[in-house]
């Protein structure tokens, strides 16, 4: 280790991890007021949807923003959901303490090892001196868990301030949470504003009420009653591990021979295959992992990430949106004329197991924009900052992909919803807004694109042809009446009336329109001339 | 007595057989619908690119190439909308024994189809909107019918006039033309309803402008010199060409035709011996193949080899006008053509592109109508000095 860094080290140690992540604040999201204030409401309805749909619940949330009479720059949040519950033993930690989660656990899930509340609570707390305040029931419990906290930054231990239990007879189940932050709602307004609606379109199962603090409601009722399909939780994959996480794994997995430990700790890996393995990196199958060097760890965590033989990564960690809520949600939110969206196969990074979804929203209400309108998703969180340098944009820019070639032409009044599922995204930098431009992920948001806008195509190709079709029928009926009159006057024996229909049944016949769609198309037309 | 016993005999004949081709090739029209088939009325193609030029009988003809338009076609079903509306009028002229001209005809059927499509956008659309559209919708009715305006009774405003000791019948009435005092007879819309009494002339002397005629007429040339004397007044008319026609192939009467020595001349008289390109579907009866160009030729104002010119140098310098760009493309363009390219025309040609220079006819006159009468007229006929 270089010098320069020792003495980080140092500091390192001496804080605690409350100490710590204060002093990193804006890594967390939470540099300055507005953007404070929109990163606790985020955290906290992320928590909340991770309450529910997870665990097979439709959502209920409702977000109440209000400003406190006391000074003009301080917000309460509030957050309620009907979730789970925490079980109350817990909820001194899971508010009080830092690095205190039940999602330390390999799959999918929105929060960030429930390091974001927390930094709320505790950006909260220093800003404005004021506890957190938290109401909750697991599922089947007769009472209401009341407590009001504090966090003891120096020790990194909750402050119980206040606690209650009131009856539960309606069985309510869920959790409510308050906190107060310093906060700017005329900056942060239009963020926050597109953040639940970009939740709500990933969210179609979900009731959502917002209230802000000039006491605007906007509600988003459910459009669909189909959850998404819950993510399972899995053991790591051989290609996606380092050295601190095969040390973690040796000292929670009891087992006293490598090869033991390899087939109880991994995914996908048998006796066969961990046999395999360890005669082509030429290790001993024998050898206690315990008594693994840190040069020994290396030199095993880089040999089973260049085995090229190990089975794929399992997708069952994940859990995508599938194509039915994209579709829903985009229908509900941009009142589109056409959606289409698409759920490509699972497929890997660096032993991460990734799903890349893609949804195309097209015409109706959607506004022309010389270029698609991006609603990007990470693991169901909307993305909207930086959005020009994730992999997404470069995907869908009009500069590298051919929207001509999907009948697109810009201006055109287009969105593109891209959602990457996977236990590790690639965020680009600390501020987790931007995804990296990881080969395997840009090929799979490519092909999916490519899918998507097939069926756009196929769309717009029966459109244009029904508007040409209508287009020739109405032409040629509006001059119908000059053309009869014309025949019946100069022939004489025949009256225009006649000749009218034989014409229209001529027209049928050329155009090969039954009545019903020739009805159809002529509906609603009138014309009259005036001479 | 009703009014129809004031009509000339020939006028009912003419609207007689027009109805009755009209309901013959509209009922092929409607015999396509029903058979459920897309109504389609075949068109020679009126373009340049399909008016061909006949070097035996030297006339401006109507090329094979044929046009087909159907109603059930969207980028033609608006000019069989038309069509079909105009013949609906001109079909009702000739019944109601009216004489619209084509301006008439344009208006009578101008109107407005409003339409609202489904969603509910209103729509307006004229039938057409300038008399350009529903002149050329008449020209299409004429080839597909076979009959000319004149044959439908369709007047246009004619402008041709003519003198000369000559009688004609038009409308029942003997004509004399050598008794029509200062003024001249207008040649009427419809020449082929004209019948030839008798005539004492040794040749026709078609003048393209109004004004030289006149002198020419006041100082009794067409007495001295046994003409037939007639104007165009500019671009000649269909009348007055079928007329010109008419004396040269009937009567025999040789025809000379006498312009101003640029480009804009010479179309007028190519337009009168072998046709025009946007009416050639009708040069069969209306060119007059055995026209002469009498003049102003370049040869009369600057001399060519042995011939000397009919202005001195003083003269050139005061009556010669600079040519314009315009004149220039023209003269190109005329080049190019066919019937242009013979040799005397294509000295013509080149001397006008050599000098850039043109004259008007009044040019002549103003050296002397003495000299025009007397000396140019008689002495160019008399020494073969023209062009065919």
């Amino acid at each position: 280790m270089s010098k320069v860094q020792e003495p980080l080290r140092e500091k390192y140690r001496s804080m605690t991890p409350s100490q710590f992540f204060y002093e990193h604040r804006e890594l967390a999201g939470f540099g300055s007021p507005s953007r404070a204030l929109y990163q606790t409401i985020r955290e906290l309805v992320e928590n909340a949807l991770d309450a529910t749909d997870v665990y097979g619940i439709m959502p209920r949330i409702v977000i109440v923003v209000e400003k406190l009479e006391e000074r003009q720059d301080f917000y309460r949040i509030t957050v309620e959901d009907n979730g789970i519950g925490i079980n109350p033993k817990y909820v001194p930690q899971a508010f009080g303490q830092v690095l205190f989660s039940s999602k330390y656990k390999l799959r999918q899930a929105r929060g960030r090892f429930g390091l974001g509340a927390k930094m709320a609570i505790l950006y909260g707390q220093i800003k404005t001196g004021k506890p957190v305040e938290v109401y909750t029931s697991p599922i089947g419990f007769t009472k209401i868990y009341y407590y009001k906290l504090k966090i003891d930054i120096e020790r990194n231990k909750p402050i119980i301030l206040s606690y209650a239990e009131h009856d539960n007879k309606t069985l309510w189940h869920g959790t409510r949470i308050s906190v107060v932050i310093e906060g700017d709602w005329s900056r942060a307004r239009s963020r926050v504003y597109e953040y639940i609606k970009r939740t709500a379109i990933a969210t179609p199962y979900a009731d959502i009420v917002f209230i802000d603090p000039e006491g605007n409601m906007i509600t988003y009722w459910h459009s669909i009653e189909k959850l998404p399909r819950p993510p399972k939780e899995v053991k790591p994959h051989p290609h996606g591990v380092d050295i601190e996480q095969l040390k973690r794994l040796i000292r929670d997995v009891k087992a006293k021979t490598l090869i033991e430990f390899l087939v109880s700790a991994f995914q996908g890996v048998g006796k066969r295959s961990a046999e395999a393995f360890l005669k082509w990196a030429g290790l001993d199958p024998g050898l206690d992992p315990h008594r693994l060097n840190d040069s020994l760890l290396g030199e095993l965590a880089r040999k089973l990430r260049e085995y090229p033989k190990f089975r794929p990564p399992s997708a069952e960690s994940l859990s995508p949106f599938g194509p039915e809520i994209i579709e829903a949600g985009l229908r509900a939110i941009l009142h589109p004329e056409f959606v289409v969206a698409v759920s490509r196969r699972p497929k890997a990074y660096e032993g991460h197991p990734f799903i890349i979804e893609v949804g195309i929203a097209y015409g109706g209400e959607i506004p022309l924009s010389n270029e698609p309108i991006l609603l990007r998703y990470a693991n169901k969180i909307p993305l909207l900052y930086d959005e020009k340098s994730d992999v997404a944009w470069k995907v869908i820019d009009p500069r590298s992909f051919n929207w001509k070639d999907y009948m697109v032409v810009f201006p055109a009044p287009v969105a593109v919803l891209t959602h990457i599922a996977s236990t590790k995204v690639p965020y680009k930098g600390v501020g987790k807004e931007s995804v990296a431009d990881v080969p395997e992920i840009e090929h799979e948001l490519r092909n999916a694109l490519r899918e998507a806008a097939r069926k756009l195509r196929l769309y717009l190709l029966q459109k244009k042809r029904e508007e040409e079709a209508k287009r020739r029928v109405i032409t040629f009926v509006k001059y119908t009446p000059e053309v009869a009159k014309g025949l019946a006057t100069i022939l004489g024996d025949i009256d225009e009336k006649t000749v009218q229909e034989m014409l229209l049944s001529a027209m049928k016949r050329r155009l090969r329109l039954d009545d019903e769609e020739f009805a159809k198309l002529v509906q609603g037309l009138e014309i009259s001339i005036e001479e | 007595m009703s009014i129809e016993e004031y009509i000339d005999k020939a006028d009912i004949e003419a609207r007689k057989r027009a109805l009755r081709v009209f309901r013959e090739r509209f009922r092929e029209i409607l015999e396509q619908i029903k058979r459920g088939e897309n109504p389609t009325i075949m068109l020679p193609k009126r373009t340049l690119a399909n008016t061909i030029y006949d070097e035996k009988r030297k006339l401006l003809l109507l090329g094979p190439e044929k046009l087909s338009r159907s109603f059930f076609d969207l980028h033609e079903s608006k000019k069989f909308m038309q069509t079909l509306l105009m013949a609906r009028i001109i079909y009702e002229a000739l019944e109601r024994n009216e004489y619209p001209t084509i301006r008439d005809l344009y208006y009578r059927g101008k109107h407005t189809i409003v339409y609202r499509e489904p969603g509910g956008r209103k729509h307006e659309e004229n039938t057409w909107d300038e008399q350009r559209e529903s002149d050329s919708v008449i020209r299409d009715i004429e080839v597909f019918t076979g009959l000319l305006r004149e044959e439908m009774l369709i007047l246009s405003k004619e402008k041709g006039k003519v003198v000369g000791n000559m009688r004609i019948r038009s409308g029942g009435d003997v004509i004399d033309l050598s008794k029509m005092g200062h003024g001249a007879y207008a040649i009427e819309p419809t020449p082929d309803l004209i019948e030839f009494v008798d005539v004492d002339a040794e040749y026709v002397l078609v003048v393209e402008k109004d004004a030289v005629f006149q002198q020419l007429h006041r100082i009794g040339f067409w007495r001295k010199h046994k003409a037939i004397l007639i104007t165009s007044a500019g671009q000649p008319d269909r009348a007055t060409r079928r007329f010109v026609r008419r004396l040269n192939e009937e009567l025999g009467l040789p025809v000379y035709i006498l312009t101003d020595a640029d480009p804009y001349g010479w179309y007028i008289y190519s337009v009168f011996k072998i046709g025009s390109i946007t009416l050639s579907y009708e040069s069969e009866r209306l060119a007059t193949p055995n026209a002469r160009f009498i003049g102003v030729s370049m040869t009369d104002i600057f001399g060519y080899k042995r011939k000397k010119p009919y202005l001195t140098e003083q003269e050139r310098r005061n009556y010669i006008i600079k040519a314009k760009d315009a004149d220039i493309k023209r003269a190109y363009e005329l080049r190019n053509y066919k019937w242009f390219q013979t040799k005397k025309w294509k000295i013509e040609i080149d001397i006008f592109l050599e000098r850039k220079a043109k004259l008007e006819i009044e040019a002549l006159t103003s050296k002397g109508l003495r000299f025009l009468a007397d000396k140019y007229l008689p002495e160019k006929i008399e020494t073969g000095d023209w062009i065919e």
